[in-house]
């Protein structure tokens, strides 16, 4: 059971990585004025983190809808789905108006208030399904499954807390 | 006593068997992590330096790609500098929320800068390119700056009224170059000037490091309003009546 849930996180922070990722990709310089927008970052890695983020959004995306190396790909994601929330968070808690930028096209919402407030609970949920991955890694359908082959002595799913036993 | 330490040693080496087996086994883990993550590496590369090579941001601009008649970098102001109420707006050609915004101050607000009573600083950015299948945003920026260069401010205003009364819908093909170089001598300007200036896209860049420069003068939206230098906010139909409040 619990991998069939494993399975559906799986594919759902995929789906939302691979969108935003397809979305954000066919524009850079608006992905780089999405990251200076928040006014967190220096100047001097701004750019870099705007081209960066399509790349690691879709890499990141598939490696999870693949299934492969599923604990450490969801650590990663949870740490961005963080990243993203402490940014949203910290743009409305200074009253800046902006879009997140999070499918690409940043521009100035309607409705900043409701538009940060729906973007954060968004994320929240992404991230508690990337905790789940991070503790109960073996997924079904996942490419982890023929590379780290579960050993026998546990029982299927249960015990088998890590999906590489280094 | 020999059965007893034949068995133990039996069991130690049935032991040091396993830990063989699992070390082994963890090699190859790790090699097929180590594998995996080179590979993950390689087309993550290749795919940042395609995005980042994209982006032209911030590459130099030829003086021949550079607009004349600017009174700033990016940047045009029309009317008195005296005038007692001082506008700046940054707005896209493709924008609906700009049209809207014109819709409801634009008429007034040209008739302030001829009345003296407003100087309007205009900073016209794209970066909308996507909401049309022919980068109609920024071509329509570059057509405006061919006016402002060949024709003066008031031809640019003009051209900047005629463009947002004919905003193609997002989404749409936006319109075609000809269509720019109509729009352009109905506004005031020479044909034979424009034409090689909206056709050649000769302000592309121009174009490109002017929406930046937006970013970094902190305006994330358009259309952003300042009344005497005191940004109006998101709400634009509170920015509209604002303005028209202060050049009454």
């Amino acid at each position: 059971m619990k991998q069939w849930v494993g399975l559906v996180a799986r594919l759902v922070v995929a789906g939302f990585l691979i969108v935003a990722g397809v979305s954000k990709f066919p524009d850079p310089a608006g992905n780089v004025r999405a990251v200076r927008a928040y006014q967190l970052l220096p100047e001097s890695v701004v750019p870099t983190i705007g081209h960066a983020l399509p790349t690691v959004e879709l890499i990141v995306g598939f490696l999870l809808l693949l299934g492969l190396l599923t604990r450490y790909v969801a650590i990663v994601a949870g740490l961005f789905f963080l990243a993203f929330i402490i940014g949203i968070a910290s743009a409305w808690a200074r009253g800046l108006e902006i879009n997140c930028g999070c499918f690409g096209n940043g521009g100035v919402p309607a409705d900043p208030q409701r538009q940060y407030a729906i973007d954060i609970a968004r994320d929240l949920g992404l991230l508690a399904l990337c905790v789940w991955l991070v503790i109960w890694p073996r997924t079904r359908l996942a490419l982890d499954n023929l590379l780290f082959p579960p050993h026998e002595r546990l029982a299927d799913g249960e015990q088998g807390p890590s999906t590489v036993e280094v | 006593m020999a059965n007893k330490a034949r068995q133990q040693s039996k069991s130690e080496r049935a032991q040091a068997l396993m830990r063989e087996q699992q070390r082994k086994e963890r090699m190859r883990n790790w090699m097929v992590i180590g594998a995996v993550v080179v590979a993950v590496a390689l087309i993550g590369g290749v795919m940042y330096f395609i995005s980042a090579g994209k982006d032209t941001t911030g590459q130099a601009v030829t003086s021949s790609g550079t607009p004349s008649n600017l009174t700033g970098t990016y940047n045009v102001a029309i009317g008195k500098s005296s005038a007692p109420t001082k506008i700046k707006v940054y707005e896209d050609f493709q924008c609906p929320i700009c049209n809207e915004f014109e819709k409801l101050a634009g008429t007034q607000m040209r008739q302030a800068i001829a009345d003296g009573k407003a100087q309007v600083d205009f900073h016209m950015v794209s970066f909308l390119d996507r909401s049309s299948t022919t980068a109609y945003s920024s071509r329509a920026l570059n057509a405006a700056m061919a006016v402002l260069s060949t024709a003066g401010p008031d031809a640019f205003l003009k051209f900047h009224e005629i463009a947002y009364a004919n905003q193609p819908a997002e989404g749409s093909a936006g319109v075609p170059d000809s269509t720019l170089v109509q729009w352009a001598v109905q506004a005031g300007a020479d044909e034979a000037k424009v034409t090689p200036l909206i056709d050649g896209n000769v302000y592309h860049q121009w174009t490109v490091n002017a929406t930046d420069q937006m970013s970094q003068d902190g305006v994330s939206g358009t259309p952003t309003v300042y009344i005497n230098g005191k940004n109006q906010g998101t709400d634009w139909q509170a920015a509209a009546q604002n303005v028209l409040n202060a050049i009454q």
